[in-house]
């Protein structure tokens, strides 16, 4: 046997209980949004459907309120996307290519307004709301989850546009280009893959927020994804298959855009780390 | 100053005022408020100093929550550390079907912990919950249990899953570190004949401290400020016995309207914090030499 295979066999064999643990779940999850209603409640009951009832992913559009929350939750994550962005990048590139009176300072700050939870903020955000008059207001819940980005997009940003040569920008001024057309014409189109990484990293993370919209949302029409799933699991008769159909819905598309973000993210984050 | 000293403060403006209006501005009004005694609907009704923390200190379930919060942060964490450092090390080797086996043991971080957390609850239902089905059927018990209806195995259960939620963010912390390790180093170990095992302890776990430091802090603020995965499976029930300090401000503020009480609350929680981070990164700076 080749020393690979051999080591192959143990390394699954090591994994299996961890794999197992993570599979089972999402397993379980799946058979449960296409299970027959009545076998839902059976006793004991059964691992496998005993026919796959995909009809539970349109019915559940029909009899829940999923496909507003989805709505209001596609409108908070751009929103929080597209302004933690049109902060972070402009930051991002000051922070890189001027050199200012107080800019180790303003890391700083911006490093530990990262360190502050929502959770404990959220009586705090609560009443700002509240004395704002903008209670359940998608627009100012998209404000405050990109704040809570700001600056992790600002320190990410960073680490790549130091990856960016200068010298490139050097010779558009010589040339004559003022700096604002340098910026859009030399500087941006090498910028975008690093600010469309930033950004789905912040979409997801508002798409997945929960306490910040638990605690403030008092509407059930401004309800986001996480909550209208939630609110499911509290009615009197509880329907699991559509929980689990509705936690599919919300969940497949975000976990793709987030395994292959992984990658990128993990780089980013070791590359600052050797600097 | 000319105009090239200005242009920098355009740029940095804006995420200066959103981090001071979102971030700063409910930090100073959660001060304001903890030392004044506020009506349930947020009304200020005069300054009392420091009696909303001594009423804090004086409740003896504040003590009971805030020692649970230790061993709830304690536990997962560790045990997240713990295991993630032999999966790490495994997944750093060459074997067949290895990106599967990290695609799978990193999903969980891909699924909100709300969603997760409402999937346990459907695992851990007494009568029709897999977990019970699963285990029986192993013969590893012999009746249904009610995992969430007691303390005793609802909060052990909720510390599994804090370790589960927690694994991926922490391997991929520490498959960076496995990465920067020079392979040159383990060349000349191998010729000097020395085994796995003290491959092991003499050179990549001493190499992966820094990395596991970094794993520690992260995971501690991360798992302290946890909220969804005891609320939704428990709520901090029954009668307070899961409450961890995020669920019991949760409580005090919007739902026994005790809001001088919770804003002394967050502001212990933000002392105990910022207290554990620069306790953590001076020592932990002074033994790693404090370069990074």
């Amino acid at each position: 046997m080749s020393s690979k295979l051999k080591r192959s066999i143990i390394a699954w064999i090591l994994l299996f209980p961890v794999l197992f643990t993570v599979l089972f779940p999402f397993v379980v999850t799946l058979f449960t949004a296409v299970k027959p209603r009545n076998e839902l409640t059976a006793i004991p009951p059964n691992f496998w459907p005993s026919t796959f009832h995909w009809t539970n992913f349109i019915e559940v559009f029909q009899s829940t309120n999923i496909a507003h929350a989805l709505m209001n939750s596609l409108f908070i994550s751009t929103a929080a996307t597209l302004i933690a962005i049109l902060v972070a990048a402009p930051c991002a590139y000051a922070l890189t290519r001027f050199d200012f009176r107080g800019k180790r300072a303003y890391q700083f700050f911006l490093l530990v307004t990262q360190m502050l939870s929502p959770i404990v903020l959220v009586l705090g955000l609560f009443r700002l709301m509240v004395y704002a008059g903008v209670v359940d207001s998608l627009s100012f819940l998209a404000i405050i989850y990109a704040a809570f980005n700001v600056a992790f997009c600002v320190w990410m940003l960073q680490s790549y546009f130091e990856t960016i040569p200068k010298d490139l920008e050097e010779s558009a001024w010589i040339e004559g280009a003022g700096r604002i057309k340098t910026l859009v014409s030399i500087f941006l189109p090498l910028a975008i893959p690093a600010i469309t990484i930033v950004a789905m990293f912040t979409f997801v993370n508002a798409w997945n927020e929960f306490i910040i919209a638990f605690s403030t949302l008092r509407d059930t029409e401004s309800y986001t994804i996480q909550l209208g799933i939630i609110e499911m699991t509290g009615y009197y008769s509880i329907r699991w298959d559509y929980i689990m159909v509705s936690v599919i819905i919300a969940s497949v598309p975000v976990a793709i855009l987030f395994s292959w973000l992984q990658k990128h993210l993990v780089g980013g984050l070791t590359s600052g780390a050797v600097k | 100053m000319g105009s090239k000293s200005i242009k920098p403060l355009i740029f940095i403006a804006p995420s200066f005022i959103l981090a001071v209006l979102i971030i700063s501005y409910p930090i100073v009004d959660l001060i304001r408020l903890s030392l004044h005694d506020v009506g349930t609907f947020g009304q200020l009704n005069g300054f009392i100093g420091t009696l909303n923390y001594q009423d804090v200190f004086d409740d003896a379930l504040f003590f009971e929550v805030l020692l649970r919060t230790f061993y709830w942060t304690f536990f997962v964490v560790v045990g997240t550390v713990l295991i993630s450092i032999p999966i790490a090390l495994i997944l750093n080797e060459d074997f067949y079907g290895k990106g599967i086996a990290r695609t799978i043991i990193m999903l969980p971080w891909a699924i909100s912990l709300a969603m997760t957390a409402v999937i346990w609850k459907w695992m851990l239902n007494p009568d029709y919950g897999m977990l019970n089905h699963f285990l029986i059927s192993i013969g590893l018990i012999d009746e249904n249990i009610g995992w969430l209806a007691d303390a005793s195995t609802a909060f052990p259960m909720q510390i599994l899953i804090g370790i589960l939620v927690s694994i991926p963010f922490t391997i991929s912390i520490f498959m960076g570190g496995l990465t920067s390790i020079p392979s040159d180093i383990y060349e000349a170990a191998h010729i000097d004949g020395s085994s796995y095992m003290q491959q092991l302890r003499t050179l990549t776990l001493p190499l992966l401290r820094p990395f596991i430091n970094i794993a520690v802090v992260l995971n501690v603020i991360y798992v302290f400020n946890s909220f969804p995965i005891i609320w939704i499976l428990t709520e901090g029930g029954p009668s307070n016995s899961t409450d961890i300090l995020p669920t019991y401000l949760y409580k005090l503020a919007f739902q026994y309207g005790e809001i001088g009480l919770a804003a002394a609350v967050s502001i212990i929680m933000l002392s105990i914090l910022l207290l554990f981070t620069f306790v953590y990164a001076y020592f932990g700076m002074k033994k790693t030499g404090g370069a990074s």
